[in-house]
């Protein structure tokens, strides 16, 4: 299984390349000018043409490339070309917000998809079922602006329960806790459908697998028979779902980051974006591949332990 | 500290848990839409960059609220010669800078070298005037000469950019200064800044030489002020009548009527603020080249339907390219501006030759009249989607472009659209029409490509003028002529208006820059 | 594991088989049938029903719409007609511009169609073009599989500010990254699909009466895996149009005076406060259509995956 492990982490190597790579030609063909964003809106023309080149960007792209992996080699991510801020430091300030609020709202959103959708398997083609799945159906077609827009406008407008700008502290502090509450309900609440779904699909998948079968026939119960060897198995192809989800929840961050004032990567690589900052556009394309390719091994790991027939 | 505000407890879950937000009163939470790429004064030209600097650092001269008179700030006092050529002024000897350290002339004079210095980039450098040298010849003077005349320098001076700040904490910050810190000499202190999100600062305990516009000359009555970012307008108005912020200048004009209304909040608005927002034309493009197409479409427009619908009465529809408050501005201009009359509109164009074809859009020579305009989202958006459903009537068919404001800079430095938008803060007439149409200023942020010798002359005669009527009689030419030309489509003026909480106690709202809180020296809460 | 499958295991209501015989699922009376069974299930005939609607109600815009949808008028924010101050002028109302909500619905359900139809049929044709050739060619399978290792590493929404950053706003590029982004899940899937229709014995049986590759992909191994990876992409339907009108409610989207329903609930959200209509209808409506997409997908993945039948 080490070995295994350690083969992952080479393959992830080209895969790193390629986001790399991806990541430096995306930026470079952007025509939005930095130049001019750091002159601002009265500069002239020489002004600009003076900045653009203290800023190496009258370089060719090829220089600017094999500087760029120079500076990568060596962790050394840059600076901002608009706050001249490290980029480190910015994704460092950017990622707990963003870890934070991906966690918070997976640890409400996929407890409760699990058991939903255990239970619809469980007493498939009942009523329970059939409100379970349309239940889902219906959280995975709302957009994810509705859910917050409406979060704000009744648990923090109307009904004044929980606040909705910003992050005051770390989850850990009261007010921080209090702030992480709406982001994280909206966030969660795009992955209840998928994992519900999913759960109760691989559920009735295991149930007609022969070790259950035969477990069946032995007379065990049939909340047993889920218990014991159905969730286990079902819940393998649950996690590589979470795995896969990271990217759409990523998304799905951006569009909350943006409503609810959270200053997370998402927010962050939409403005770096968006203003043609390069190396923090960079910066942050670096993370969301690494966090990619870290979810994929974590999962890989846990598919191994989860699932008898890999472990072996 | 006081108990947990009333707001608060509105947060009844909150409550339930024991988890009582500590907010202490005496902490100011003031929300505002969007960041600067960083606080060093003379290179940064954003209005939410001067809001901040403002705080932190103090200028050598103050505005007061007016937007006319001049204050004594680190200048106690100041001579101008005769030939207007030599400023010389009495620098303030009981200043000190956050770190503690006294401040002297020769910081003053530092940093408005540093303004100057062409190593600097600043892209506001011009407002200096022609600089012939700036020296501290001893602890309490600053000279600053001339090379020829500027009559707005004192109103310049009073800008964000040739803010003091401390020589040795540049030197060792370098380009992080007003990145990762901060030492000037304002009511407020540097404490921390989060890109995209927040600026926290401090009181600046040993203040007390704030400009005589303010009751309160210092220290701040407020012990620490959070600037957070919210992006989301509709947002922004219910934080602040759900009491998680305190002041708003960025409130969405649909929610001052709210906000009126709203028993915890008050709102401010000053009249005094010049802030024009326009649209201009690429006056070299075929298809608005021709001053008829040109004056058509602002005679299609209907500022004053924009100005109720769009905007809710909030702000002042905009005919001139200047506030008609503003210094300079010359009032025979009045009668000749062009208001909403899309009959006249369509039978300009008919003259033209951009008649009516089957599909009922304005055509010539084959060509159809589809001008692009290149727009900034949000509040700009809107405006221009109503200008577009206005020519629309008139068969003139506009595209828009809209983009994120970083840019929106570089795009409209272009040769790309026929039009583009835009709203500027100014001091006068003089200051606006100097920034727009010298030709030296072309592509940006002469963006028309306005080329003529005349305006240049004049606009030199006016900022060179020695007396009052001399400048006003040079600037009034060239607003006529830039008129007559309908370079621009005149928009709206917008006011100045700022949201906050009935804990704080009523203040007037500052115009400079579109800084509406200046100093913030007036912010108090009521005990 | 095996080291190839960085990728994620087939999921199995998805994967072509684990038990069941894939050849015989889709024989042809079995394919007769599946129709009227999808009828039968009353919430997919709604959905279908809705759905058919909607595209009746995109394409026949011009002549349904009561107004110009570009054009102002001076009463702005009016509340739809059954409410209070609501006037039967402009039904559902009118927006912050004074402009016809129900005729912007119309064109904006068109547009926000066809991004759907276009990002689908995009991605879905080379998803799962490179899965099946992935499948079947273990050579090109790791380079293959990496590409889209990498590919999945920009979720759609950066990946289409990148790509709005480089072309310009418009739906163009929208279209483009909705497509792209929906290429390395297809692959996955059609390879996942694809494997499990390799194994089958009457490949072997193919390869042993010495049929070439070409005859083996297109003859066995399209046509076995094809309804399936069909299945699968009208599955991303839904999704795919809940991203772009995400995307068009962060400002990506088409170009104003253009209508688009994301754009549409985007511009509501500054009146949220005071005229909750104008970003409530057009939210409701892209549910709608998103959930009657997914409603019918599950129905039609229910209807011809038999092993999936309680």
């Amino acid at each position: 299984m080490i070995s295994a492990v350690l083969h992952r982490l080479v393959l992830s190597v080209p895969v790193l390349f390629g986001v790399l790579l991806f990541g430096f030609l995306l930026v470079q063909i952007v025509p939005g000018d930095p130049a001019m964003v750091v002159a601002g809106p009265t500069a002239t023309a020489d002004v600009v043409a003076a900045i653009r080149e203290e800023m190496g960007l009258d370089q060719p792209v090829l220089v600017q490339f094999w500087s760029y992996l120079q500076r990568m080699a060596v962790g050394d991510l840059g600076r901002s070309m608009i706050s001249n801020k490290s980029v480190t430091s910015e994704l460092g300030a950017a990622l707990w917000p963003t870890l934070e609020l991906m966690i918070g709202s997976m640890v409400w959103s996929v407890p409760v998809g699990v058991a939903m959708g255990t239970l619809a398997a469980v007493v498939r083609g009942s009523l329970i079922d059939r409100a379970i799945m349309a239940l889902s159906v219906a959280g995975v077609s709302l957009p994810i602006f509705f859910i917050s827009l409406m979060a704000i406008q009744f648990l923090g407008v109307k009904w004044q329960i929980f606040p909705f700008i910003g992050r005051p502290g770390p989850w850990y502090t009261a007010e921080g806790f209090m702030a992480l509450f709406l982001p994280a309900l909206s966030l969660g609440s795009i992955l209840i459908g998928p994992v519900a779904r999913m759960t109760r699909s691989s559920v009735l998948e295991v149930l007609k697998l022969d070790h259950v079968r035969t477990a069946r026939a032995k007379g065990l119960s049939e909340t047993r028979v889920i218990l014991a060897h159905g969730l286990r198995n079902a819940l393998i192809p649950v996690v590589t779902l979470i795995g896969l989800q990271v990217g759409y929840l990523l998304g799905g961050a951006v569009v909350t980051e943006t409503i609810f004032s959270w200053p997370g990567l998402g927010r962050l690589a939409v403005g770096a974006i968006m203003s043609s900052d390069f190396t923090v556009a960079q910066g942050t394309i670096m993370i969301f591949a690494l966090g990619f390719i870290t979810v994929n091994l974590i999962v890989d790991i846990l598919y191994s332990l989860l699932d008898p027939r890999v472990r072996k | 500290m006081t108990p947990t505000p009333i707001k608060r407890a509105g947060f009844g879950l909150a409550a339930a848990m024991a988890l009582a937000l500590p907010v202490a009163a005496q902490e100011l939470t003031i929300i505002r839409a969007q960041d600067s790429n960083h606080y060093d004064p003379p290179r940064t030209t954003a209005q939410s960059g001067a809001e901040i600097i403002f705080m932190l650092s103090d200028t050598i001269v103050g505005l007061a609220e007016d937007m006319k008179t001049i204050e004594p700030l680190l200048a106690s006092s100041w001579d101008v010669s005769d030939d207007a050529l030599t400023y010389t002024f009495k620098i303030r000897d009981d200043v000190s800078f956050c770190d503690g350290k006294p401040m002297t002339a020769e910081d003053v004079a530092w940093s408005l070298n540093r303004w100057q210095d062409p190593e600097t980039k600043s892209p506001v450098r011009w407002r200096m005037g022609d600089v012939k040298s700036i020296t501290a010849p001893d602890t309490t003077t600053v000279v600053y000469e001339l090379n020829a005349p500027h009559s707005e320098l004192l109103y310049q001076l009073a800008q964000s950019f040739g803010s003091v700040i401390d020589k040795d904490t540049y030197e060792v910050l370098g380009k992080d200064f007003g990145v990762t810190g901060f030492n000037g000499t304002g009511p407020f202190c540097w404490e921390s800044w989060t890109p995209r999100d927040k600026v926290v600062m401090t009181r600046h305990d040993g203040y007390n030489w704030g400009p005589a516009n303010y009751e309160n000359r210092g220290p701040a009555q407020v012990e620490k002020v959070t600037w957070q970012i919210v992006p989301e307008a509709a947002t922004r108005t219910v934080a602040l009548l759900t009491g998680q912020g305190d002041i708003s200048p960025y409130i969405p004009f649909i929610g001052y009527s709210t906000l009126r209304a709203a028993p915890n909040i008050n709102v401010i608005k000053s009249e005094s603020a010049f802030w024009t927002n326009y649209m201009g034309f690429k006056i070299t493009k075929d298809l608005v080249g021709d001053v008829k197409v040109r004056q058509a479409i602002n005679l299609a427009v209907n500022q004053e339907a924009m100005a109720e619908d769009l905007f809710f009465g909030e702000v002042e529809p905009a005919y001139s390219y200047v506030s008609s408050g503003a210094l300079d501005y010359d009032t025979t201009l009045d009668e000749t501006l062009l208001k909403y009359d899309p009959e006249k509109a369509a039978a300009l164009l008919d003259e033209a030759g951009w008649v009516l074809n089957s599909d009922g859009k304005r055509e010539k020579d084959g060509k159809v009249m589809e001008p692009l305009a290149i727009s900034f989202t949000g509040e700009w958006q809107q405006t221009s989607e109503a200008v577009q459903a206005d020519l629309l009537k008139v068969g003139i068919e506009l595209q828009i472009e809209p983009m994120d404001s970083t840019v929106y800079w570089g795009k409209s430095a272009t040769d790309e659209f026929e039009m583009y938008v835009m709203g500027y803060p100014y001091i006068s007439a003089g200051d606006a029409l100097n920034l727009y149409f010298r030709s030296a200023n072309i592509p940006t942020p002469n963006r028309m490509n306005w080329n003529d010798p005349e305006t240049d002359e004049l606009l030199v005669a006016g900022s060179q003028a020695t007396n009052e009527a001399d400048r006003a009689a040079a600037y009034a030419k060239v607003l006529h002529k830039v008129h007559d030309n309908a370079v621009w489509l005149p928009i709206y003026h917008r006011p100045m208006q700022i949201g906050y909480s009935t804990k704080l106690a009523p203040f007037e709202a500052h115009n400079i820059y579109g800084a509406g809180l200046y100093k913030g020296l007036q912010l108090t809460f009521i005990e | 594991m095996s080291v190839t499958s960085t990728n994620v295991p087939p999921a199995p209501q998805t994967s072509g088989s684990i038990e069941g015989d894939v050849s015989q699922e889709f024989t042809a009376p079995a394919r007769a049938h599946w129709l009227r069974r999808l009828l039968k299930d009353r919430a997919a005939f709604l959905a279908l029903l809705t759905l058919a609607l909607v595209i009746l109600g995109a394409i026949f815009a011009p002549v349904l719409a009561t107004h110009d949808p570009a054009s102002n008028s001076r009463s702005v924010m009016t509340p739809p007609a059954w409410m209070a101050r609501g006037n039967a002028e402009h039904w559902l109302g009118t927006d912050g511009q004074g402009r016809d909500i129900f005729s912007r619905l119309l064109y904006g359900a068109r547009l926000t169609l066809l991004i759907g139809f276009a990002a689908v049929g995009l991605g879905g044709f080379f998803g799962s073009l490179l899965g099946l050739l992935s499948a079947f060619n273990e050579r090109i399978d790791p380079w293959i599989m990496r590409t889209m290792d990498v590919l999945l590493s920009f979720p759609a929404i950066l990946l289409a500010l990148a790509l709005v950053a480089v072309m310009g706003q418009g739906i163009v590029p929208i279209v483009i990254a909705l497509g792209i982004s929906s290429i390395p899940d297809c692959a996955r899937v059609a390879r996942g699909i694809a494997i499990g229709v390799m194994k089958q014995e009457f490949i072997e049986a193919g390869r042993a009466v010495g049929l070439s590759n070409l005859q083996l992909f297109n003859r066995y191994l399209v046509r076995n895996a094809i309804s399936s990876i069909m299945i699968f992409i009208s599955l991303r339907f839904g999704q795919t149009i809940l991203i772009g009108a995400t995307l068009s409610f962060l400002g990506l989207g088409a170009r104003p005076p253009a209508s688009e329903l994301g754009m549409m609930a985007s511009q509501g959200r500054d009146f949220l406060l005071f005229a909750p209509h104008i970003a409530v209808i057009p939210s409701v409506v892209i549910f709608i259509i998103v959930l009657s997409a997914n409603v019918a997908g599950d129905a039609l993945r229910d209807v011809l995956d038999p092993r999936l039948q309680a």
